[in-house]
């Protein structure tokens, strides 16, 4: 269909949303337009001809799509772009910046799994995977997209309230010699050194290592 | 042997994050790519990646940085930065090229000729531009094929 | 005009942890504040960009008399600095470095380090240095000097943990700075020696 007269408010901060490489088009709705507004989505491989639109975001009324499958070829940059309908009239295109899933993705904190002995706790670490299309698909660690990652490990002490960190490049960390019938907690954390990218230290596992035979 | 080039990615990698949105934002062209089509650094054979990498930074170095230059003080500065560090490494690269461990094959000879026709495809300004806006795609490739 | 001005004088760069600071002496006007301005050039920009200069925005028109070239002086390339004085409508000429500046010259302190022993375990504790920084912390047991153990770190103003220690046994640290991005290291700081919890085992 030709294109309307376009005289509807932008969809505004039209942006990606991207977690361990889940990547969600998101934006807000045009100024003052309240309800029964309408969206379509286009989207772009950087650098190749064409945009190329996305049927299951077309004449949708929420306000994200999800692109992760269009956007999974993680070696690619893209943009995509939302245009708003409402009673006849329309808005323009409205892109984001340009997307780059290797740097521009969060991570999430490792699984972190905790055993204890008398004196000693282990601590098995496991990556996030990498987003996949279906529960059938290959999964893809993130640790095969960041090779050089690393583990930052925050071990408390909560009878002396006292902290230690690790670092770590492999998921696996002993910690023996500790004092039985104490309780410990440990938190985790991604961290890639370039591209820099942090994930958050993980919710706090805590375990009790058993007491004195 | 091999050639190991010692070069602080993070800083060059900080650098361009610092300006990417705004160097970036000055490039409207989305569908034409210097460095990522028609073919994809990725794809380089890894007895060539020495080369090409070489041939990079010396197109950067002798080609785009100079056109470059904005009216925002900050973006300039960090420029300066990402171009004496890449000047930096492209010594070290020729001396790997001198020592031949830097051999240039036949794909990397076509895949850089390929980059120069997308740069001379657009005005020197629009074209010193999007590659700088690309650099990210050159850090990411050398980063992966460490 | 700009005769008025002299240029500064006794300009220079102390450059110490990969800090860099260009200092110079002021240019006194009675009556009158003088402000100064600061630009840099590259061995890029000497070489491919018509031996162009760069203004350095925080110190540009300052009344101060050292300027931070931490930010810009990012490449492990020679630099050549200048600064003028300016009063008004009146300019100096530049004063410019003597030679020229690499920050592979930067001068390297040993790390400031905390050892503590917690029960088994020996810890240490480094003040952070900045993001150029990498720690190679060293340690032993006491009296076994030829089996050094070494740790590498990023980690700062935070206690990492080490090793784990044998009963009673007294262990020493040492540690030294190294930046990646001129592949260069501290001389090491003194030893600092800690002892284990629980007495030393006896063999029967």
């Amino acid at each position: 269909s030709g294109e309307l007269y376009c005289s509807l408010p932008n969809p505004r901060n039209v942006h990606f949303e991207s977690i361990n490489m889940k990547n969600v088009l998101h934006w807000s709705a045009p100024e003052g337009t309240g309800d029964g507004v309408l969206y379509k989505v286009k989207y772009a491989v950087y650098g190749v001809g064409k945009w190329i639109r996305k049927p299951e975001c077309r004449n949708i009324n929420r306000t994200w799509c999800d692109l992760s499958s269009e956007t999974s070829d993680y070696e690619e940059q893209y943009y995509a772009s939302v245009k708003a309908f409402l009673n006849g009239s329309c808005s323009d295109w409205m892109e984001t910046t340009r997307f780059n899933p290797l740097t521009d993705t969060k991570i999430d904190p490792p699984m972190v799994s905790v055993s204890s002995t008398d004196k000693s706790i282990s601590i098995i670490l496991t990556v996030p995977e990498k987003w996949k299309r279906s529960p059938e698909e290959e999964s893809v660690s993130l640790l095969q997209v960041y090779p050089g990652l690393q583990y930052n490990v925050s071990v408390l002490n909560k009878k002396t309230k006292k902290r230690w960190f690790f670092s770590i490049s492999n998921n696996t960390l002993v910690v023996p010699w500790l004092e039985p019938g104490t309780t410990y907690c440990v938190s985790a954390q991604i961290h890639v050194t370039t591209p820099l990218l942090d994930s958050s230290f993980s919710k706090e596992h805590c375990i009790a290592t058993l007491k004195d035979k | 042997g091999a050639c190991r080039v010692s070069m602080s990615m993070t800083e060059i990698r900080a650098g361009f994050t610092a300006i990417k949105a705004n160097i970036q934002s000055r490039d409207p062209i989305r569908t034409l790519s210097i460095l990522s089509h028609p073919h994809s650094l990725h794809k380089v054979k890894s007895s060539d990646r020495c080369c090409i990498t070489h041939h990079l930074f010396t197109f950067y170095v002798d080609k785009v940085f100079k056109h470059c230059r904005t009216e925002d003080s900050f973006v300039n500065r960090k420029i300066s930065s990402i171009a004496n560090s890449f000047l930096s490494a492209r010594r070290k690269l020729g001396q790997c090229r001198e020592q031949n461990n830097c051999v240039c094959g036949e794909e990397s000879t076509e895949k850089f000729k390929q980059i120069l026709a997308n740069y001379e495809g657009l005005n020197v300004t629009s074209a010193a531009m999007k590659s700088l806006g690309e650099l990210d795609i050159l850090l990411d490739w050398m980063e992966k094929s460490r | 005009g700009e005769a008025l001005l002299p240029a500064p004088q006794s300009i220079s760069i102390l450059s110490t942890n990969m800090k860099h600071f260009l200092t110079w002496s002021p240019v006194i006007v009675q009556g009158a504040t003088v402000r100064y301005s600061v630009e840099f050039q590259g061995e890029y920009e000497r070489e491919h960009a018509n031996g162009s200069w760069i203004p350095i925005s925080e110190c540009s028109l300052t009344a101060a008399t050292v300027c931070n070239l931490t930010e810009d002086i990012a490449a492990s390339v020679a630099y050549k600095l200048r600064v003028r004085a300016e009063l008004g409508a009146a300019r100096s000429p530049w004063g410019t470095t003597e030679g020229f500046f690499n920050r592979v010259t930067t001068s390297l302190t040993p790390p400031l380090l905390r050892v503590l022993a917690d029960g088994y375990h020996l810890l240490v504790e480094l003040a952070d240095m900045g993001p150029a920084f990498q720690f190679r912390v060293l340690y032993w047991r006491k009296g076994q000097e030829s089996r050094v153990q070494q740790k590498v770190t990023r980690e700062v103003s935070s206690v990492v943990h080490l090793d784990t220690m044998e009963a009673g046994a007294e262990y020493c640290v040492k540690a030294q700075t190294h930046v990646e991005a001129i592949n260069r290291s501290s001389s090491f700081s003194p030893t600092q020696c800690v002892r284990a919890q629980g007495d030393t085992s006896v063999w029967l």
